[in-house]
């Protein structure tokens, strides 16, 4: 086995790094070459020399940010080269623009699969599967009491949710970005029938989505309402950052859910305080993790993001990889 | 009929945090049900009592053993999630998927009465065939209840009260009338359930039942407003509560938890039996000691309640007393409705009787509780810090005027309890919580210094708030020395106030001393692990006691 020194992609303080092509990964510092593999702000960190990701992921961070930063992009499978090493994006299925991003050299592949889902999502394009030696994949929920529903039940038991509740606000809380217009697009096909208005920074992802070709239905910017007894029957989506009372408080009759990964946990959904809990994610499942690392043909893994003790063990018993941490220097 | 519809309600329940909405959910389940599933529907929802079919280690190692899936991939899945019957239904979900069955719905009654039943006598190999089986023929969205109701853990929230008002409500009847026939045992059946929300009130169907309790609220300052002749002041003694019924020459005791505990004190029930009268008195039983006349320690009283049929020499060495607070029935009638002044002068006058005419030493196990008598509210402070000497944990004022009603009414009853006992102590050891607290960690252990050595000398789990527990969390996480299993042991650096209500010598542990009631009550982020208290210290206490 090799020496941890001598990956080509090692974990620094600042994130994970290639030393040969001196760039990070998603680095949590400023740094000179970061490569964003999407859009998500714990994924972007502000004061790099240069950026390189996908063009939508590009997009949205400038719409997101509200300036101009350096940064230059790459269609998918498009290979560049940095001191010669091979570099490239390929879909990984989370939100719009997000990618895996995989390094060549010397015969050895690299790949880093970011955030990542397999399961289906009209709006963005579906996870690839890319051959490699190594693979980093993340693990935010890595233990098999993870299993997501098809989107379309979540869908259709939101609907059901407000649908059944003429007489409340329906407020559903979910991620801004990816997470709420995925959430629009599969409620748009059920038989949906009320109004739904959106949180300025939701609406403005929407519209982020629809400039770069993504069908999102039509939402009331919440902003623009004038009278709150609209809002009885229909549906709010806004961030979780806003579940607290002071922002809630012109809601009276209002009855609150949450769209995330973690709510299908009992003890979860009845800690977060919210009325309902609805299981859906844009990461992968246990099943799809293990899926994942098989399509990939990698003979070595590590996991990043999130708890892998269960899943460096339990691949370690079935011996069919070889499991790797990195070596976490403070 | 169906399980189907109990799993609906089950959900509906879980996802609502309204009162008012779950009594709604209730009302209309119970309405639009059978009278048998209804019966078993509240059987399951206030479980107290509810029979355990299989443990929640062995509903883990069945799952293990059928679908030949690791125990420890069960275990830190448990870790995460707090509860076994939940963990299971959530991992079926990747052995079950895909499969065309046409899913027969079965009843509660079924399920509770025959096939579970079933299950504790059939062998190993059958046992497993046959919980795969039931897993297998159910729809993923019932396992959950099926597993809860395996494992005999149904809370969700749903509390007595709130079954207590769904039906007052349903039938339209006094709530104190339902409460009252949802005392004690509740036994299952079509008849029970007919029997709870009849309209006509049969008076000999409660006979066996106790009263609902009348529980005392937290002290209230604006009291002392009042003048002090208004008030009934007595000990407040940290034993069991219980209800001594005596009805056409039966004894029962039944505790505030509404368990029957006659097996427990057979000389209570035997003394009891020689009085004329019939009766129900609310009261206090305690371990005593004779010699000092004070309580001993709750733990012992404890031994005593879950030892059934104690031998001549437990009697002995561990004897008990039962104190009487109130007079509810005397001879059959009903005496709830009087004033506390008027029902305590009557509790004097029979017990003076029993005593006198008693045979058996009656006085030696029955005693009343003696009033107290201050002079103004300053004295009752002096009374109240002086309650240790007594033994007791404080005062209990009753308005003179007050009718004995169910539950914790405003203005009736009040407790003051002595100031706790308080010592800094630094966190060393933390363990996952369970149930609605899993995958953090919540369960603490604390230590004093003794020469120069941290000692572990209680473990605390309340008292902080959610955004205090999710930092202590975090830094525990952070600061991890070593891992035993769900337990770790961290740097000694954190110090917290923990307050108690009593301290005794204790051979079991390893600090020499037991703490009564510890929680936390303070994180101490300006003290530093030397400032924290030393065991000598916290022997000083207990000899100021």
């Amino acid at each position: 086995m090799k020496e941890d020194s001598s990956y080509l992609i090692k974990y620094t303080s600042s994130g994970l790094y290639c030393e040969l092509a001196d760039a990070w990964i998603d680095p949590i510092k400023p740094v000179k070459r970061a490569l964003i593999s999407h859009a998500h702000m714990d994924h972007f960190t502000f004061g790099c020399d240069e950026y390189i990701s996908t063009y939508e992921t590009a997009v949205i961070i400038k719409e997101r940010i509200g300036k101009e930063i350096n940064i230059k992009t790459y269609d998918y499978e498009k290979e560049f080269k940095i001191n010669g090493i091979k570099i490239s994006f390929h879909p990984s299925g989370h939100i719009l623009g997000s990618s895996q991003i995989k390094f060549s050299f010397a015969e050895e592949i690299w790949l880093i699969t970011g955030d990542y889902k397999r399961q289906k999502d009209e709006t963005c394009k579906e996870y690839e599967i890319v051959k490699t030696d190594y693979l980093i994949s993340e693990s935010t929920f890595g233990l098999p009491i993870f299993k997501w529903d098809e989107p379309q039940k979540t869908a259709t038991d939101i609907s059901k949710w407000v649908n059944s509740s003429q007489e409340k606000t329906s407020i559903l809380f979910c991620y801004s970005l990816g997470k709420a217009q995925r959430i629009l697009n599969e409620i748009s096909k059920t038989n949906f029938i009320k109004n739904i208005y959106t949180h300025s920074s939701i609406y403005r992802m929407n519209n982020c989505y629809k400039k770069l070709g993504i069908d999102i239905i039509e939402t009331n910017k919440l902003e623009q309402t004038k009278n709150n007894s609209d809002l009885k029957g229909s549906l709010i989506i806004l961030p979780p950052a806003l579940n607290k009372n002071s922002s809630l408080k012109n809601f009276k009759d209002r009855q609150t859910g949450f769209a995330s990964g973690w709510m299908s946990i009992r003890a979860l959904r009845k800690r977060s305080g919210y009325d309902k809990g609805f299981s859906i994610s844009d990461h992968a499942d246990w099943i799809a993790i293990l899926r994942t690392i098989k399509e990939s043909k990698a003979k070595n893994v590590f996991f990043h993001h999130g708890d892998s003790e269960a899943l460096n063990k339990y691949l370690k018993e079935k011996n069919s990889i070889n499991v790797l941490q990195f070596e976490y220097k403070k | 009929m169906s399980l189907k519809k109990f799993s609906e309600l089950f959900i509906d329940l879980d996802s609502c945090n309204s009162t008012n909405k779950k009594i709604g959910i209730l009302q209309n389940y119970f309405s639009s049900n059978e009278a048998l599933e209804n019966s078993w529907t509240i059987y399951l929802l206030t479980g107290k009592k509810n029979k355990r079919f299989v443990s929640g280690r062995s509903l883990k190692t069945l799952f293990s053993e059928i679908y030949e899936y690791p125990l420890w991939l069960i275990d830190s899945c448990y870790l995460k999630v707090g509860d076994s019957a939940e963990v299971i239904s959530l991992l079926l979900r990747n052995m079950i998927t895909g499969k065309n069955i046409k899913y027969q719905d079965v009843s509660l009654d079924e399920l509770l009465n025959k096939s579970f039943p079933e299950l504790s006598i059939l062998k190993e190999d059958y046992k497993k065939l046959r919980v795969k089986e039931i897993w297998e023929n159910n729809p993923i969205e019932n396992l959950l209840v099926i597993n809860k109701i395996l494992t005999g853990t149904f809370r969700v929230g749903v509390s007595i009260g709130l079954i207590t008002k769904s039906i007052a409500k349903l039938i339209n009847l006094d709530e104190a009338i339902i409460s009252h026939r949802l005392m004690g045992d509740f036994i299952p059946s079509e008849e029970s359930y007919k029997l709870l929300i009849d309209k006509k009130i049969n008076p000999s169907e409660l006979n066996y039942k106790p009263y609902p309790f009348l529980l005392a609220n937290t002290f209230e300052k604006k009291i002392i407003d009042k003048s002090i002749n208004d008030f009934q002041f007595e000990w407040k003694w940290d034993g069991i509560r219980i209800q001594l019924i005596k009805r056409l020459g039966k004894v029962s005791i039944w505790t505030r938890g509404q368990d029957l505990v006659n097996k427990s004190f057979p000389e209570l029930v035997e003394k009891i039996s020689s009085i004329k009268d019939d009766f129900v008195i609310d009261g206090e039983l305690l371990v005593w000691d004779f010699k000092q006349s004070l309580p001993l320690n709750f733990s012992l009283l404890q031994k005593r309640i879950n030892r059934k049929a104690p031998s001549r020499s437990i009697q002995k060495s561990l004897p008990i007393i039962f104190i009487a607070y109130d007079l509810l029935e005397i001879n059959g009638e009903d005496q709830r409705d009087s004033n506390l002044e008027i029902r305590r002068n009557s509790l004097e006058k029979h017990l003076y009787n029993w005593l006198n005419e008693s045979k058996e030493e009656l006085s030696n196990i029955f005693k009343i509780s003696d009033l107290i008598y201050p002079k103004n509210w300053e004295e009752v402070e002096t009374f109240k810090n002086n309650s240790r000497d007594k033994g007791t944990e404080g005062l209990v004022i009753k308005n003179k005027k007050s009718i004995y009603t169910p539950g914790r009414k405003k203005g009736l009853w009040w407790k003051y309890k002595v100031d706790p006992m308080q010592l800094d102590a630094v966190l060393i050891y933390a363990k996952g919580g369970s149930g609605i607290r899993a995958g953090l960690y919540t369960d603490y252990s604390f230590a004093l210094w003794k020469d120069g050595e941290l000692i572990k000398f209680a473990s605390a789990y309340s008292g902080l708030n959610n955004s205090e527990i999710k930092e202590l969390d975090r830094w525990i996480r952070q600061n991890t020395i070593d891992r035993f299993g769900p337990v770790r042991s961290v740097r000694p650096e954190m110090v917290f106030e923990i307050s108690f209500e009593n301290i005794q010598i204790s051979k079991r542990h390893k600090s020499g001393i037991a703490v009564r009631f510890p929680r936390i009550t303070k994180w101490r982020k300006d003290k530093l692990i030397k400032d924290a208290d030393t065991l000598e210290n916290a022997q000083k206490l207990m000899l100021n006691k």
